[in-house]
């Protein structure tokens, strides 16, 4: 009997992937062998299976149709047809289906209806990788030399790159990578295998396994599976082995107690057969020897590589050239952005967002001419390198303010940065008497006075239920406090 | 011609890999008793199990492999080798040998897999050899699989020689007190001693004539890479690694000094002496390449030097100087973010720069922690994370006052109290 099948159930795994599903007229409902070992092992449920049989597909007929018409005009493989949530589930394993987004139904807007605002606020998003990175041409060329030495070479090694973040480190290895494959395609170079793996895009350590197994073949296994076949791979020589170069970006994430799965990714590089050349990435400098066992730091060698904060030179260069010829940004606001991220860290990113919400500012303040001036930078430094402690002892309610004023009297009577409810309960007596015209609220009261300024974490708090002896501690300085009080009226009066 | 040259280089960064080889200089001693120990055995057809221990890259794993693999041995053992990491729980190193053995067991419990193993011990003909890398990995709180394994050897009619290896010394005599109580159970203790000076220049110059390329290390090179491993770690990797560290950075540098050789080499063969140009060609590696990769290895302030030069932001050069200021006139050498934040903020106000807030604060100190001038020790608050100085103070201090703002902060005293 030919019948159709109804879609079945999106799995909850692929909620946010949106699979297309194809459908043929001559889809046989074939019986899945889960079902005929059941009815195998239930003699007598035989007959409810059949009836079930019977009666499943009539619905479904009913269903399908619009999908039917939908995919006829796309291919149609009878193959790819997934009968039951798990016949899909196999074929996402087995890599059969490849994973799609569904498609924005609007169309995008052209660019010719964008000013020049709004084109410069695409290009200095941070996704839009320029195809060479400027600033990093000494790195650049000392992976590259690398990589290409170890490629020539067919032998296997590791490198490990350290900086802060934001200084290009991932951008600058994917360059090389794509430099290198190009010089592949023009057959300068031996041809080479590239995987990469993302410490933080995994949820163990081990899973660090299945992603490069899955990257070899497209087949997802279990990890203990997916690592036996890695090290057969890895330890058995192979006539035409290719290198192969696998970048291991947060290198930290992967060191669990054990630290099995990093001794194995630095393990294999010795191992002649291999030809695996691993590149590892993290921030901290001293990573190896403050983590890493003594002889994971050994087998990731010397070779190491530091990828300095950007100056405010570099910096400048990069978001003019992420500009190109633009007239969008003034010069000087530039340099003031530039000289701000340089001073305190050196993130590229960060330079990047502040020019973005800069034009975001400019673009809203409807100026005649369409430019990105010091002013608006100046806004957007001070919403993006905000203090917003002050204001927000500004904005707090006069009886809050006394209380803030009482802990850092009595942080100055006791000389100790751990205040007792209790001290502090009599300071703001004597507080609130001294201004004088305040009802002295009682001490459940001052407690919910407390408990507020705790969740705003202006000071940090115990329990309420310890009352009078809860610890009270101070989250911002003394200083912060007189100066906002200083400068409202209220508190000159 | 070129092209050979080039492949000396190449040649010399092949050879120097850490990958597995034949022949191990410096090894002979460690060598000719693990092969006494194992012919002793086959002779007596006695089990026997064995502890080998060394510090990290001194060729232990090399030497039992090239054991495993020589042809006197080969025929007559059969050999089992396991590395402990690349089990996936402790317990799974029966299921592992098992199936190393191709065995048969019952079921897929632990417990029946340590039958089937110690049935086919007993009743086997053969001599089998059981080399466990990375023992330590075994470790757990009641130790049972390792005494389980240790006690294979005594089993009756047992013809096991089983190794351990490790990196500490005393593994067998601190978690392995009970085989003390039988002797017939403690393992023999064979240690590898780390590289001396020597025998790091006889490895690199049998890997080195090898592959022809010797005279692209001269000898004293080759003592000064030898002398500065040897008295640091004895680590073979360590050395080879800065070897072929030292020859990439020679080979860089040529190509960097190459267009200058084809400018002449053009002019040259104009003039047609091309001899004079082929002889000074390949360029050894110089004892300044090998000091600027050992210094790039050994020594951690010295690059505060060079950064503070360079790339060091200001924010983080003011946060470090106002830690070196309290550490050297503050009694209490307990400082956690929030008081560092403050007297950083008086110290920016003096100066009219601006400060920044707590919440940045704390990523600025993060960041400054990645180069390993800090540590922080984390709390429940941020605000109360106390920081460390990872370096020494008085090298730090000396790196930081070569600046005249840097300088100034140091001094500055008075901004400690309010």
């Amino acid at each position: 009997a030919t019948k159709r099948v109804g879609t079945p159930k999106r799995n909850i795994h692929m909620s946010n992937i949106v699979e297309e599903m194809i459908f043929d007229k001559q889809d046989v409902l074939s019986t899945p062998k889960l079902k005929s070992k059941r009815s195998l092992a239930f003699g007598k449920e035989k007959d409810i299976e059949k009836i079930l049989l019977e009666v499943t597909p009539k619905k479904p007929v009913e269903e399908t149709p619009k999908r039917v018409q939908r995919s006829n005009s796309k291919y149609v493989k009878d193959s790819e047809t997934p009968k039951t949530p798990s016949q899909k589930l196999k074929m996402i394993r087995s890599g059969e289906l490849t994973p799609s987004f569904k498609e924005r139904e609007g169309i995008e807007h052209s660019k010719l209806s964008k000013n020049d605002l709004q084109l410069a606020r695409e290009r200095l998003h941070v996704s839009v990788v320029p195809l060479s990175l400027p600033c990093r041409e000494k790195e650049f060329e000392n992976i590259y030399t690398f990589l290409e030495g170890k490629i020539n070479d067919k032998c296997g090694g590791c490198m490990y790159i350290s900086g802060v973040p934001g200084t290009g480190k991932t951008a600058t290895v994917t360059g090389v990578i794509r430099a290198l494959q190009k010089q592949v395609q023009e057959d300068m170079l031996p041809a080479f295998d590239y995987l990469e793996i993302n410490g933080m895009r995994l949820t163990e350590p081990r899973q660090a396994y299945v992603h490069i197994y899955r990257q070899l073949t497209g087949k997802t296994v279990a990890w203990e599976h997916a690592h036996a076949l890695l090290e057969k791979r890895f330890m058995t020589a192979a006539p035409r082995r290719i290198t192969t170069v696998l970048i291991v970006d947060e290198l930290d994430i992967l060191c669990n107690r054990r630290q099995d799965v990093v001794y194995n990714l630095l393990d294999w590089p010795a191992k002649t057969a291999a030809c695996l050349v691993v590149v590892t990435i993290a921030n901290t400098m001293d990573l190896p020897e403050r983590v890493l066992m003594g002889k994971v730091t050994s087998r990731l060698g010397l070779t190491r590589l530091t990828f300095q904060p950007y100056t405010h030179k570099q910096l400048q260069e990069i978001v003019t050239g992420r500009l190109g010829g633009s007239e969008a940004f003034k010069g000087e606001a530039i340099q003031l952005v530039a000289r701000k991220v340089a001073a305190v860290s050196g993130d590229a990113r960060r330079a990047l967002d502040i020019c973005r919400r800069a034009t975001e500012i400019a673009d809203s303040s409807k100026g005649k001419e369409i430019c990105v001036n010091i002013l608006h930078v100046q806004q957007a430094l001070s919403e993006m390198i905000a203090s917003a402690k002050v204001q927000a002892i500004k904005r707090c309610s006069r009886l809050e303010q006394i209380l803030l004023q009482a802990i850092a009297a009595e942080v100055t009577r006791t000389g100790v940065e751990e205040t007792y409810f209790m001290g502090v309960y009599t300071q703001f007596e004597s507080i609130a008497n001294f201004v004088g015209g305040i009802l002295v609220p009682n001490t459940g009261q001052v407690l919910r006075l407390c408990s507020k300024l705790g969740a705003e974490r202006l000071i940090i708090c115990e329990h309420t239920r310890n009352d009078i002896f809860q610890k009270i501690l101070l989250n911002v300085s003394t200083d912060d406090i007189h100066y906002a009080l200083r400068v409202t009226p209220e508190a000159t009066q | 011609h070129r092209s050979f040259h080039r492949n000396k280089y190449q040649n010399a960064r092949c050879i120097l890999n850490s990958g597995e080889t034949k022949k191990l200089p410096g090894r002979e001693e460690q060598l000719e008793e693990l092969k006494q120990f194992f012919r002793e055995h086959l002779e007596n057809k006695s089990s026997g199990s064995l502890y080998v221990s060394g510090q990290p890259g001194t060729g232990k794993t090399a030497c039992l492999s090239l054991l495993m693999h020589s042809p006197e041995f080969a025929l007559s053992l059969q050999t089992v080798y396991i590395n402990c990491t690349s089990i996936a729980s402790i317990g799974g190193v029966y299921k592992k040998l098992s199936a190393e053995l191709k065995l048969k067991s019952k079921g897929r419990t632990e417990h029946d897999n340590i039958t089937a193993i110690q049935c086919y011990i007993q009743n086997s003909k053969d001599m089998l050899l059981v080399v466990l890398d990375e023992i330590d990995q075994l470790c757990s709180s009641k130790q049972s699989i390792l005494y389980t394994i240790f006690e294979w050897p005594s089993l009756r009619n047992a013809r096991l020689l089983l190794v351990g290896i490790a990196n500490s010394l005393d593994l067998t005599e601190r978690t392995l007190t009970r085989l003390n109580a039988r002797c017939e159970l403690k393992p023999k203790h064979i240690h590898f001693p780390p590289y001396t000076k020597q025998q790091i220049v006889e490895i690199f110059k049998s890997r080195l004539e090898e592959a022809e390329v010797l005279d692209i290390f001269p000898p004293v090179t080759i003592e000064l890479l030898a002398a500065k491993v040897s008295a640091v770690s004895g680590d073979v990797r360590r050395a080879l690694d800065i070897g072929r560290r030292a020859v990439e950075i020679a080979e860089q540098q040529k190509k960097a000094g190459n267009k200058k050789v084809n400018l002449q080499k053009f002019v040259m063969e104009a003039e047609g002496n091309i001899e004079n140009l082929c002889k000074d060609i390949l360029e050894p590696v110089q004892v300044t390449h090998v000091t600027a990769v050992v210094n790039k290895v050994y020594s951690a302030s010295q690059s505060l030097h060079e950064d503070i030069e360079q790339s060091f932001p200001l924010q983080q050069k003011i946060m470090l100087c106002s830690l070196m200021l309290m550490l050297r006139n503050q009694r209490n050498k307990d400082i956690t973010i929030g008081r560092l934040h403050e007297v950083y903020r008086r110290v920016c106000n003096k100066r009219n720069i601006h400060s920044l807030d707590q919440a940045e604060f704390v990523g600025l100190v993060d960041l400054v922690q990645t180069r390993g001038i800090l540590h922080i020790i984390k709390k429940k608050e941020p605000r109360f994370g106390k920081v460390q100085l990872s370096w020494d103070e008085e090298e730090v201090t000396a790196a930081l006052c070569d600046k005249q703002l840097i300088a100034s902060i140091l001094d500055d005293t008075a901004s400690l109290n309010n």
